[in-house]
């Protein structure tokens, strides 16, 4: 396979969510090489991991959020291709350690303080990372001292809240109040069932998001 | 006698605790896939069998319990929209303080499945099966539900016995009733919690529990939940 042919055969799993050979999903491409094996093989034949990230696992995210928009797929087979798409940068970790390939940016995400909610902001988490960002996971129950030392270190992240009971809304308030004064350059973003665009706008946040796709367009116009 | 000692007469202990058979619940497909923002005709076969795969590992990883009390000691105040059960003043709001009006008795309750299939959940996530764990997250809301669904169906049968009704049940959270009554509303069930803790923030542990209230009367109707009554556009069970 020469380089393009290589290209595109590892967006298409990515597109259509073949994860590695022994992936029994989806079912046509069963016994082919998955985004696993294909990376591998673009980086033994000398391809940029640059480009690799730009040109295949992007680009095919990018289609696979399209569809998702244009409900031409759903839920299971977003989460099937941000799957592929972790396990292809795997790969390129030690590129980014390095240096030589930048992701989009930096994103720290955490559940607020008294909440344990964590499959929203998990789905959250694999969609933007999927996307082509960093992702500072920092769990559930996060009070602010923590997210004031991820943003210590990573000043230039943007900053996601998650909270999934009205009751753990005034600690996402004061966390906001929190990061806001210390950091007031930092972008916050909210999101979980029970907030909305107005509690945003109360908490001096900067986006709300609903969903995990509009959470990615959110950070993309960001640094576009 | 007046009516209120006749239906606790139905209930042999103010306290009820409640274990489930298994084999009793059972969730549809559909249930699951609407949480995925699908409907039946979207899927394809490789995602019906890991739902079915996946809720049979499920089921052996149940662990339901319930717990209710039956009291008569309450009153429904309508101008305050609050209940008051046995000396503590819940908050409970327009809608459902209405709607238990006619109650003769009350019903406070709180069941879960524990939190083995959570646990599998969060172990899926952690390899990076985000589908597979999502897919289990879905299925034990479901089971809580189911479990919450059969409380209410065995009162139900118990009481039809005497020509009594229930209404439909109400939790705090839901109908601007406050979340933040659950620690009221744990007091009041006492030892028919069956384990539930509830953390400061009243998130109770297990995560996938559900508590409430119901009433239990003559002129009470039980009627389908329907979603145009619910303002929260973005709830993920909301029919389209
Ligand atoms: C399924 C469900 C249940 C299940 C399981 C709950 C669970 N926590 O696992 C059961 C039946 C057990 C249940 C119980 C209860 N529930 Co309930 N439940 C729901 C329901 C229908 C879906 C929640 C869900 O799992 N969604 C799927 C996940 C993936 O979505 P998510 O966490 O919201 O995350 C998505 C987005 O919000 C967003 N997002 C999340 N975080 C972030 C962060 C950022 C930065 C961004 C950008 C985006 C983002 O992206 C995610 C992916 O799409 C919601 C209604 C709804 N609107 O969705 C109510 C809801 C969460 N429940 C509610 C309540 C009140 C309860 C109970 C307190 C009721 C009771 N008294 O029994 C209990 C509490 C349970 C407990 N442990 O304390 C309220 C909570 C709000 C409140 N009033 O406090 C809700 C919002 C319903 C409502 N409209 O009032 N519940």
């Amino acid at each position: 396979m020469d380089k393009n042919e290589l290209l595109t055969k590892l967006a298409e799993c990515v597109e259509f969510g073949k994860v590695n050979k022994a992936a029994p999903y989806p079912p046509t491409m069963k016994g082919q090489d998955g985004a696993d094996e294909l990376t591998k093989q673009a980086l033994e034949i000398g391809i940029k991991p640059v480009d690799i990230l730009n040109d295949a696992l992007i680009f095919a995210m990018d289609k696979v959020g399209e569809k998702f928009t244009q409900k031409k797929i759903f839920v299971p087979q977003m989460l099937i291709s941000a799957k592929a798409m972790n396990v292809a940068m795997e790969h390129l970790k030690p590129f980014f350690q390095s240096g030589e390939v930048k992701r989009k940016g930096k994103f720290i995400i955490g559940t607020v303080s008294g909440d344990l909610h964590d499959i929203g902001k998990n789905l959250v988490a694999m969609i933007v990372e999927g996307a082509g960002w960093e992702v500072i996971d920092l769990g559930v129950d996060v009070d602010a001292a923590k997210f004031i030392v991820a943003i210590n270190e990573n000043p230039d992240a943007v900053v996601g809240l998650s909270a999934l009971l009205t009751t753990t809304m005034p600690n996402m308030q004061k966390i906001a109040a929190e990061i806001k004064s210390q950091f007031p350059d930092v972008k916050l973003v909210i999101g979980g069932a029970p907030v909305n665009d107005e509690f945003r706008d109360e908490i001096g946040a900067d986006g709300y998001s609903p969903d995990p796709q509009s959470a990615v367009a959110y950070l993309n116009a960001l640094v576009a | 006698m007046n009516t209120t000692s006749h239906i606790a007469d139905l209930f042999k202990n103010k306290y009820s605790l409640l274990s489930f058979d298994v084999a009793q619940i059972s969730i549809s497909r559909e249930k699951i896939l609407r949480g995925l923002g699908m409907q039946l005709h979207d899927a394809d076969e490789y995602l019906l069998d890991l739902i079915e795969q996946s809720v049979s590992v499920a089921k052996e990883m149940l662990d339901a319990k319930g717990g209710y009390i039956v009291t008569d000691e309450f009153s429904i105040n309508i101008d305050s929209h609050t209940i008051e059960i046995q000396g503590m003043m819940f908050d409970t709001h327009k809608q459902v303080t209405l709607l238990l009006k006619k109650s003769e008795c009350l019903i406070i309750f709180a069941c879960t499945i524990g939190d083995e299939i959570e646990k599998e959940s969060k172990r899926q996530m952690a390899l990076g099966n985000a589908l597979e764990g999502y897919i289990f997250d879905l299925i034990g809301s479901e089971f809580a539900e189911c479990v919450a669904e059969q409380i209410h169906n065995e009162i139900e049968t118990k009481v039809a016995k005497k020509d009594l009704k229930v209404s439909n049940r109400y939790s705090p959270g839901y109908c601007n009733w406050p979340v933040s009554d659950q620690h009221k509303l744990f007091s009041v069930l006492d030892t028919a919690n069956c384990g539930i803790k509830l953390t400061h923030s009243s998130l109770m542990m297990p995560v996938k529990s559900v508590s409430g209230l119901l009433g239990i009367g003559k002129d009470l109707r039980r009627v389908k939940y329907k979603c145009d009554i619910c303002t929260d556009k973005n709830c993920i069970m909301r029919k389209k």
